[in-house]
């Protein structure tokens, strides 16, 4: 292995984000290397989605620094993180209401192509991996919840990222419909897709992911392979104490 | 928008432009030339403010600054300086972009648009309660006047072309080409990659910024040239009426009818603002009598148009059709 290989292609050091006097993620420090898949576990509130915006950008950390693919990103804008390389989908869907759904892919093909049909013909073939072909030409805003979210991990694959970060892509979907959004993942992993995962679904991160860390109130509580974390005593306790145990 | 055009909408436009190309060979009448006038010079103010707010999503409501600034600063330049005409109203055009650059750099760093709003209305009154007490320069709300019109030029075949109060003909040409101009500036613009990211950026800026689209570099742009677009109409107008006060091109009065023509004509449309700026200019022309109660019609048709057409005259006709994205959301 080269020296180039072994450096990770994410690197989160010591980052903390508090919102006022509300820590939202708490010195958290983690690596991913490329090719990895990692899944981020916890309740709701740990600071999932909050790292993920201080991955992408959206958030500028108050504290700690932030590498990717080797350089520091820690106060680079979110368009730029883009360009580099990150791709992200939100939890909340943000669709282009006003553009078809197919449009809505062509903006993350502009950088790729100078012609609007060249971006078109690419923006369709992301389009058909997400299964979302027949609802190419309809405006985003008549899109159901689970289209939606095929919809975000198109345009976010459009962007052809080195490191995808995917915020609970089968929350909201139809139970029907999560195995095609598996195998579709499986894809992606299999054609070398780094990827971090936001995913409550127990099912869904077992079979996909090497690893997993364990979120709660800010900060990592456990590490290790979706397995050790799922029987992790804390975790179950956890998730047990609250009267949950739907984990 | 970004399908290539169809026939039929080709000959669409390729129709209206002869018709307006024809018009003047057909009537010579002086009052509706002035009418039509107006509404081109109206309808490229319409257009400009529409691909900021309508496209861009930016809610901006201090465009009449930029017109003024374009008719003060072309006028102020002509006077002074004895530069034609020809050259001077792109001079304002600059003026007011660069005016446009400066506006355009704060609002940069607004994300709530109420503020974005407020920002550029209290520039437009800062720009008009200038213009009414630089009163050495501009002789304030006593009107400038002496604005020198349109140096006339030989056409070979044609004969000589003067612009003068008596002849509108050769405005209304002058009025159509600046128009074609400015359409198809922001035509093509928004066709582009341009108009894609400017719609990605209204409808989600978090979701555009992170696709990589360099959200200062757009809303820069869109402002830059909408309000060099602005500017160049404001010049035109002033060489056009050689009057200019403070109180008639800088007064939140002209915004609110553009805003009026954008809403009524289809914002976020590229014809709505020029349907719009048609049917009111002509409207206003049958209020005139009205005079002070004027606004208090504008302030209804806006109402009305919101409540009873909110996506503006030119949407009519698909209205009529089934739309296709309700019925196949039905259908889902």
């Amino acid at each position: 292995m080269t020296q180039q290989e072994n450096t990770p292609l994410l690197d989160v050091r010591s980052v903390t984000m508090a919102f006022g006097g509300i820590v939202a993620v708490r010195d958290l420090s983690f690596t991913v290397t490329k090719g990895e898949i990692l899944a981020l576990m916890g309740p709701n509130g740990a600071g999932k989605t909050t790292t993920f915006n201080l991955i992408a950008g959206a958030l500028l950390p108050t504290s700690g620094q932030i590498f990717f693919d080797g350089r520091d990103i820690t106060q680079t804008k979110p368009d730029a993180r883009c360009k580099a390389g990150i791709a992200r989908t939100f939890q909340i869907t943000q669709p282009f209401d006003e553009l078809t759904v197919v449009e809505n892919v062509m903006v993350a093909t502009m950088p790729y192509h100078s012609s609007m049909s060249q971006m078109r013909k690419d923006a369709r073939r992301y389009v058909q991996m997400v299964g979302l072909a027949e609802r190419a030409d309809v405006m985003a805003k008549g899109l159901s919840t689970g289209q939606r979210k095929r919809l975000e991990l198109a345009r976010a694959m459009a962007t052809r990222p080195k490191l995808l970060l995917m915020d609970e892509v089968t929350g909201g979907v139809d139970q029907k419909s999560i195995p095609g959004l598996l195998d579709l993942v499986k894809s992606l992993r299999d054609e070398g897709q780094t990827l971090i995962i936001i995913e409550h679904n127990m099912r869904v991160i077992n079979e996909l992911s090497d690893r997993a860390i364990f979120m709660n109130r800010g900060a990592r509580m456990v590490e290790g392979t979706p397995h050790e974390v799922a029987g992790h005593p804390q975790v179950v306790d956890l998730y047990l104490g609250e009267g949950g145990g739907h984990a | 928008m970004f399908q290539p055009l169809t026939p039929f909408k080709w000959l669409g436009i390729l129709g209206a432009i002869i018709v307006m190309l024809l018009l003047p060979m057909v009537t010579q009448d002086t009052y509706l030339l002035h009418v039509l006038i107006l509404a081109m010079v109206f309808g490229i103010f319409a257009s400009a403010w529409n691909f900021v707010t309508g496209f861009a999503g930016l809610k901006t409501f201090g465009h009449h600054a930029f017109f003024a600034l374009g008719a003060y600063g072309s006028a102020l330049i002509g006077i002074n300086l004895g530069l034609s005409a020809w050259l001077t109203i792109w001079l304002g055009g600059l003026i007011a972009a660069l005016a446009g650059l400066f506006i355009g750099l704060p609002i940069l760093r607004i994300r709530s648009m109420p503020h974005v709003a407020i920002v550029t209305l209290g520039f437009a009154e800062i720009v008009r309660i200038t213009l009414s007490n630089l009163t050495d320069i501009t002789r304030g709300e006593l009107g400038l006047w002496g604005i020198p019109v349109f140096d006339g030029f030989t056409v070979p075949g044609l004969g000589e072309v003067v612009f003068s109060p008596a002849d509108k003909v050769p405005y209304y040409y002058l009025a159509f080409a600046l128009l074609l101009l400015s359409v198809g500036v922001i035509t093509a613009l928004m066709r582009s990659k341009t108009g894609l990211s400017l719609i990605a950026m209204r409808d989600g800026e978090d979701a555009a910024e992170s696709l990589g689209i360099n959200l200062t570099r757009q809303k820069l742009q869109v402002f830059v040239v909408s309000s060099f677009l602005v500017g160049v109409a404001g010049a035109f107008y002033a060489h056009y009426i050689t009057i200019l006060t403070p109180a008639a091109v800088a007064g939140v009065d002209l915004m609110i009818l553009i805003i009026a023509m954008v809403l009524v004509g289809g914002l976020g449309t590229l014809s709505g603002p020029l349907v719009g700026a048609l049917v009111l200019t002509i409207l206003v022309e049958f209020l005139r009598d009205l005079d002070t109660f004027r606004m208090l019609v504008y302030g209804a048709i806006i109402i009305l148009s919101v409540m009873f057409l909110p996506k503006g005259l030119v949407t009519l006709g698909r209205r009529w059709k089934r739309p296709p994205d309700a019925a196949a959301t039905e259908a889902e």
